[in-house]
């Protein structure tokens, strides 16, 4: 990506798995193959990160679906990590290192740009886009301004030669417009996404939104694999985005080899991570790296890049469906186990197509009335393979509902 | 066999893994199979990448899977149990290992060249691991198996309603693949590794197993319709069942002990047909060695199993089995399981109307393994006598593994005595 080669596309996203060397080079050890170092500010900005400074977003059983924070840039000095990066270059060659930065002030974004090239940083990382500093005029608020955006590039792509990649904050319509505000003051690639402003959880009873930081909570960034569609979507976006046309770096809620493919498959040439490390630890790196190669051995692919874009052709705007073509949620009722769920969703948020045949405790279908929504699939317990699964069906009129008697 | 876990209930069981640091269930496989690895991996979708770390670390993971006292060993070890209950790992084993045969996915490749030969005598457990093992090294190794299908005990011992012949010839395809050569029907005789040397193999791996059940010596012990244990089983597992059939059908059978031979001989009993199946045993009900499974399965066939009890004297009426005689022991002191403190019970002595018996109490090495290989140390119970390692032998191209250096013991045990004598066959080749 811009000219500088990674081991693997698998590298660690600006966060606290990477803050210091240590940490990083037992990531490369498991297999990331590179990382966008936890970004670094001036000095003179004390940074003190709330306590605690995250909270957990669970879904059932599952844990982590999504994680809160509200960590602020690195809280070292400087000095530290600089010679932490100098460290990471001698032990770790090949690895780049993309230093994320973010100032407060044009002269502080050029000072922390030079100091970065000079460590020996492969690339920079603009983070324009923490949706939660709590010094003024930074972050994300960079972000929505786009002529912003365009400054502070302009004067980093001055005074370095590496090349520039520019961190997008999710948080506003249209990516692809500071994105070419980025393009314009000399960025060479797109980092997106950073964390989405949320609220996870409200304490029941003191009322305070975690984490609950001494009795008060905050909007505040949100990430893990609750953004993953949200992170695809402004990927995919970009990539479309012809006038564009820049190399990117996929971050969002990837955890498994899975979600990497998906957004390889969306237009990232490389991809960052954070809360899947937070969950599982550099081991997940290893089933990336094994899963994704045993993906492209199948599909016959010999580099990363060859699938890089593969999904775009298929992605299209909504009016461009063609609409003639309908179906319906074809039953194997061999299979099922009557639990009923179906028939409620059905009944309750879909066509109203099932009657329940108590007796037997299974659906029975008009065909007729399917508007194949397929909500019943989604809920339907009997998988591998799936018992209700799409049918087009030749000729079908549009069902529509009628007027209620 | 018992049906297989679909992808759906193997995920879902992947997914309550806790996914341990230094993963305890991984420390007690004894042939390193690495399920803290190969469920991590499921956990996180990468299934290739499961099924590659089994067959890596176990190339009988499918058998291991099915047939393994997960209770006693990886799963004793998991962390889960704490919270609610052990991930059934054996079972997620097994699951993966058949996924990758109906999706046809084969970690495996064959680099089998010709660096030396190796003499395997077996083609059990111990046996194929070892094969398979130095095949992978590139060395040419050949089996050679006295019976008529490979397997050892696998085939002709544990039965099939647990482990199906296809299931395990379908395991040893794989093993095969690799460039394995096995030759059935040909028992190695006296002085038979010597003759390899003359042969031109360079080393000699011995896994015959344990064929010479023992029998007790009690009144009536002679009779017709008393067997052992592996006689019964292997006549089940050889395909002529006509004859054994004929013994235990719609008869009420006396099975003489607790383990899970026993256990099999059992439940086997019931399939043929028979009618009342007693199993009697010293131990305790708590003692018990059979594994949870097996005990589950005779309960589901309904057979009564008689612990604490000692057989005094088999009945005979006209030259047949008619019944079993014993009494019941008890614990002089509560709660020590030792056998010094076992005394009969009084007043417990039982008759049992039955019309065969068969003993399960055990087997040891065919006396001829003296013949077969004279160069090397033997214990009191012609055991081959192992240096620490468990399966170097005195000759330093000799090595020996499996339930022939260990006593009776477990199939996982013998994988990895495999593993072991196959690193060492090919440093002493270098
Ligand atoms: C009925 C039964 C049920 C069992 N169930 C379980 C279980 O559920 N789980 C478990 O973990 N363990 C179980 N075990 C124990 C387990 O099977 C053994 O520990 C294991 O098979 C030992 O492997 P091995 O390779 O050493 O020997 P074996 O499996 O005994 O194989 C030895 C092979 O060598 C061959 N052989 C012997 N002499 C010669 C010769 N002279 N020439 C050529 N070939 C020869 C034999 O025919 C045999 O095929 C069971 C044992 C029995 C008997
Ligand atoms: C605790 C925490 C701290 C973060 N700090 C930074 C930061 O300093 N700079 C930055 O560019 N992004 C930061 N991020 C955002 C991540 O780099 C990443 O863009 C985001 O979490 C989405 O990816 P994920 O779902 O893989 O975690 C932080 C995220 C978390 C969870
Ligand atoms: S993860 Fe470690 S540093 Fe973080 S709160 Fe727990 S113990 Fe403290």
């Amino acid at each position: 990506m811009c000219g500088v080669k990674f081991p693997t596309p698998f590298l660690l996203s600006s966060s606290p798995v990477s803050n210091t060397a240590e940490m990083v080079a037992r990531a490369f050890e498991h297999g990331f193959g590179g990382v966008a170092y936890k970004t670094l500010v001036i000095d003179k900005t004390k940074i003190i990160h709330p306590s605690p400074r995250m909270a957990k977003y669970n879904y059932g059983s599952k844990k982590l679906v999504g994680l809160q924070n509200v960590e602020q840039t690195t809280d070292r000095p400087l000095k530290d990590n600089l010679l932490d990066i100098k460290y990471l270059k001698k032990r770790w060659p090949k690895h780049p290192v993309i230093t994320s930065i973010m100032g407060f002030s044009e002269n502080e974004w050029i000072e922390l740009a030079k100091m970065s090239e000079d460590a020996g940083s492969d690339m920079l990382e603009l983070n324009f886009s923490c949706p939660h500093m709590t010094v003024e005029g930074s972050g994300m608020k960079v972000g929505q301004t786009f002529d912003l955006v365009e400054k502070f590039t302009a004067a980093v792509r001055k005074v370095v030669k590496i090349p520039i990649l520019a961190k997008m904050t999710p948080n506003i319509t249209d990516i692809t417009e500071p994105a070419l505000f980025a393009k314009k003051g000399g960025a060479d690639g797109i980092t997106a996404i950073n964390t989405v402003r949320g609220l996870t959880e409200i304490g029941l009873d003191d009322y305070v939104p975690k984490p609950n930081v001494f009795g008060k909570g905050a909007i505040s960034g949100f990430s893990g694999p609750a953004v993953k569609p949200i992170g695809l979507r402004f990927i995919a976006e970009m990539a479309q985005c012809k006038e564009l046309n820049l190399p990117l770096a996929g971050c969002g809620g990837i955890e498994s080899w899975i979600d990497a493919v998906e957004y390889l498959l969306c237009g990232a040439s490389i991809l960052q991570m954070t809360t899947g490390v937070i969950h599982y630890g550099h081991r997940i790196v290893e089933d990336m790296c094994e899963g994704l190669s045993d993906f492209m051995t199948e599909k016959g692919y010999e580099n990363v890049k060859d699938i890089v874009g593969k999904a775009l052709p298929n992605l299209h705007p909504t009016e461009a469906f063609d609409l003639k073509r309908q179906g319906i949620a074809e039953y194997n009722l061999d299979r099922c186990i009557g639990c009923g769920q179906c028939y409620i969703v059905c009944r309750d948020a879909g066509g109203q197509c099932l009657e329940w045949d108590g007796e037997k405790r299974r659906p029975v279908q008009d065909k007729e009335k399917c508007v194949s929504c397929m909500i019943c699939s989604f809920i339907c317990p009997v998988c591998d393979p799936p018992m209700i699964t799409y049918k087009e069906v030749k000729n079908k009129k549009p069902v529509i509902p009628s007027v209620s008697k | 066999m018992k049906p297989n876990l679909t992808l759906a209930q193997a995920f879902a069981e992947a997914q309550r893994c806790l996914l341990c640091y230094d993963a305890p269930c991984s420390k007690e496989c004894p042939a390193k199979t690495d399920p803290g690895t190969f469920i991590r991996k499921l956990h996180l979708r990468n299934i290739k990448g499961a099924i590659r770390t089994i067959k890596k670390n176990n190339i009988l993971g499918g058998v291991c899977g099915v047939v393994c006292p997960v209770e006693k060993t990886c799963q004793k070890a998991c962390s889960t149990t704490e919270i609610s209950r052990p991930i059934e790992i054996g079972k997620l084993q097994r699951f993966l290992i058949e996924y990758g045969w109906e999706t046809g996915f084969n970690p495996l490749k064959n680099t089998s060249g010709k660096k030396a030969e190796v003499a395997i005598i077996g083609s059990g457990p111990a046996g194929l691991s070892c094969a398979a093992e130095l095949a992978k090294a590139g060395i040419n190794a050949t089996i050679f198996e006295k019976k008529e299908k490979p397997g050892g005990v696998l085939r002709y011992g544990i039965p099939e309603f647990r482990l199906s012949a296809k299931f395990l010839a379908r395991e040893i395809e794989d093993i095969k693949m690799l460039g394995v050569k096995i030759k059935c029907n040909s028992k190695i005789g006296a002085n038979g590794v010597k003759n390899f040397r003359k042969k031109g193999f360079n080393a000699v791996f011995i896994a015959t197993g344990l064929w010479n059940p023992y029998k007790i010596k009690i009144p009536g012990s002679d009779l017709k319709n008393v067997i052992t244990s592996l006689e019964f089983l292997e006549s089940v597992r050889n395909g002529n069942r006509k004859k054994i059939t004929l013994m235990v059908k719609n008869k009420n059978i006396a099975i003489i002990g607790g383990g899970s031979v026993a256990m099999d001989a059992a439940n086997s009993c019931k399939e043929l047909g028979s009618r009342k199946v007693y199993c009697l045993c010293l131990e305790s009900l708590a003692e018990i060695p059979a594994s949870k499974d097996d005990l589950e399965t005779a309960r589901d066939n309904f057979v009564i199993i008689k612990p604490q009890c000692q057989v005094k004297e088999i009945v005979a009426s006209a030259g047949q089995v008619a019944g079993i005689k014993g009494t019941e022991t008890e614990w002089v002191k509560p709660n020590l399981f030792i056998p010094s403190n076992v005394r009969e019970a009084s007043g417990t002595e039982f008759n049992l109307k039955v019309q065969a018996v068969i003993m399960a109490i055990g087997s040891g090495p065919d006396p001829e393994i003296k013949n077969l290989c004279p160069g090397i140390k033997y214990k009191s119970n012609n055991l081959i006598k192992a240096k620490k390692d468990g399966v170097s032998t005195a000759d330093k191209n000799i090595f020996a593994g499996g339930d022939i250096v260990r006593g009776p013991s477990l199939v996982v045990k013998a994988v990895q005595d495999g593993k072991e004598a196959a690193k060492k066959i090919i440093k002493c080749l270098n």
